[in-house]
């Protein structure tokens, strides 16, 4: 440890922040992402002990479980940074960075699980779908945009804050109130995905039906409406689909 | 029997490429079915096959999440695959892209999400051998190597994935020429399972949005959708 250790510059912690998207790249379920952790912040290592044998210690200490949300992952990479900065420097000791990282791991998790995959995942998705028949294939498009907006826009400002706050960053992303948006997303979500139901029933059973088509039409609001109910009551979403479709099949044959 | 080896290679590269996108690197949702499966349908010349059957296993599988270690069904293995398998049948029937097309690719290969998820079970010891051999090379210090390990997982998810998607753009170009010998009463059955199984999807995008009141949002949003359809047509009638 020195007082001399260097500064990281702009490029290196833009080459991490780049690095940070590989996180995944060998999750095991064993140390899950502790790989793509260290593979991660390596270039900040290498800039930061330039001695060998200290920068294969801070390796090694970065080698150890690891498991976040990939995205909020972020913020614990940029406070990584942070405190190894601090550790190069002398001013903490290496178990800070290790404490900081088991802290946040697991509410990150959460947090992250909470808004990305289960709210802004399946409401743009909904939002999306329920945009074919005006947009067709354009919407698979706007899916992207809207979605990659809100996920690159906080990535990004997550490891900005982990690098500039470390521990602190904890305050700043209670302040974004991710749970509560979450819950209106899912909102969204529920009635996007409601409404696509009845159109894609009225608007493909009246194509496909030929003079049955009031029947069709109604058929598929109704199976739609079953298979709500049969889900909820923890019928396997494969075989309530395959009833369906056989269902209709059926009909289709026969009528 | 004629197979159009260009459109099984470009689907078993695009097959490769989300499968890496959706867990290894970036998470952008190139890999949603809706993505994979329309990009799909646009590099196989058959935008309409993709873009429906993505919309479809969009929906079928909006609630499921990779939540810590546990592991979904592989939905975009099910997306290119599906999608990749239409868009050949629809090529080797020569009569384009139909509904009875749609619903006989996803009733085909809707399972490859389960197989999807065996696989990615066994890559997962793939890539625990390399934390070990990775872990190992820091101790001999060897730092350059154990970190070159991480990029290494990302390569059997291109290859394997690939080649499933690939097989089933080739079943696609095998079971199209089937088709004309398959009653059309047949043909119609399907074409109506096509509306059922979508809006079936969409009840179950509804329940797995996670939303506390779903079924009072789902039932919202499918009236306003119904009373809107139902007025037009009354409007157009008068």
């Amino acid at each position: 440890m020195s007082d001399l250790a260097p500064a990281l510059s702009w490029w290196v912690v833009l080459r991490v922040f780049l690095r940070s998207l590989f996180l995944q790249a060998s999750w095991n379920p064993q140390g899950m992402q502790n790989l793509g952790l260290a593979y991660a912040v390596y270039p900040a290592l290498e800039r930061l002990y330039p001695e060998k044998g200290l920068l294969e210690v801070a390796v090694r200490r970065h080698l150890v479980f690891f498991n976040t949300h990939p995205y909020v992952a972020a913020a614990i990479v940029g406070g990584v940074l942070h405190h190894e900065q601090r550790i190069a420097r002398g001013e903490e000791t290496p178990d800070k960075v290790v404490a900081f990282k088991a802290a946040l791991m697991g509410p990150l998790a959460a947090l992250g699980d909470g808004f990305f995959w289960l709210s802004l995942k399946p409401a743009t998705g909904a939002v999306c779908a329920a945009l074919v028949p005006v947009l067709d294939a354009w919407a698979a498009v706007v899916f992207l945009v809207l979605y990659n907006l809100v996920h690159f826009w906080l990535r990004a400002k997550l490891y900005v804050l982990g690098l500039s706050m470390g521990d602190r960053l904890v305050e700043a992303v209670a302040r974004a109130n991710l749970p509560s948006r979450g819950a209106k997303l899912r909102s969204v979500g529920a009635a996007c995905a409601g409404g696509l139901a009845a159109w894609l029933a009225l608007d493909f059973g009246a194509r496909a039906g030929g003079r049955f088509s009031p029947l069709l039409s109604v058929g598929c609001l109704a199976l739609g409406a079953v298979s709500y109910v049969l889900v909820a009551r923890r019928v396997p979403s494969y075989v309530v689909l395959y009833l369906a479709a056989g269902l209709a099949c059926v009909a289709g044959a026969f009528l | 029997m004629n197979v159009g080896w260009t459109q099984v290679a470009l689907a078993g590269v695009w097959g490769g490429l989300v499968a890496v996108e959706r867990k290894a690197f970036l998470q952008a949702m190139f890999s949603r079915p809706l993505v994979a499966a329309t990009a799909m349908g646009a590099l196989l010349d058959d935008v309409p096959s993709g873009l429906f059957v993505g919309l479809l296993l969009e929906l079928f599988h909006l609630g499921s999440a990779n939540l810590g270690a546990s592991l979904p069904d592989n939905d975009t293995l099910s997306a290119t695959g599906a999608s990749a398998a239409a868009a050949s049948m629809a090529a080797a029937t020569g009569s384009g892209s139909t509904p009875a097309i749609w619903s006989l690719s996803v009733l085909l290969f809707l399972g490859l999400g389960r197989w999807g998820r065996g696989v990615d079970r066994f890559l997962e010891r793939y890539s625990a051998r390399l934390a070990r051999k990775a872990l190992a090379s820091a101790e001999a210090g060897q730092l350059t190597r154990a970190m070159r390990q991480n990029q290494w997982g990302m390569w059997p998810h291109f290859v394997l994935f690939g080649l499933m998607t690939a097989a089933c753009a080739c079943a696609g170009w095998l079971i199209g020429p089937l088709l004309d010998v398959v009653p059309l009463r047949v043909l119609r059955g399907l074409a109506w399972a096509y509306p059922a199984m979508a809006s079936v999807s969409a009840a179950i995008a509804a329940r797995g949005s996670h939303a506390k009141r779903s079924s009072f949002y789902a039932g919202l949003g499918a009236g306003v959708v119904t009373l809107t359809v139902v007025l037009l047509a009354l409007r157009e009638r008068l």
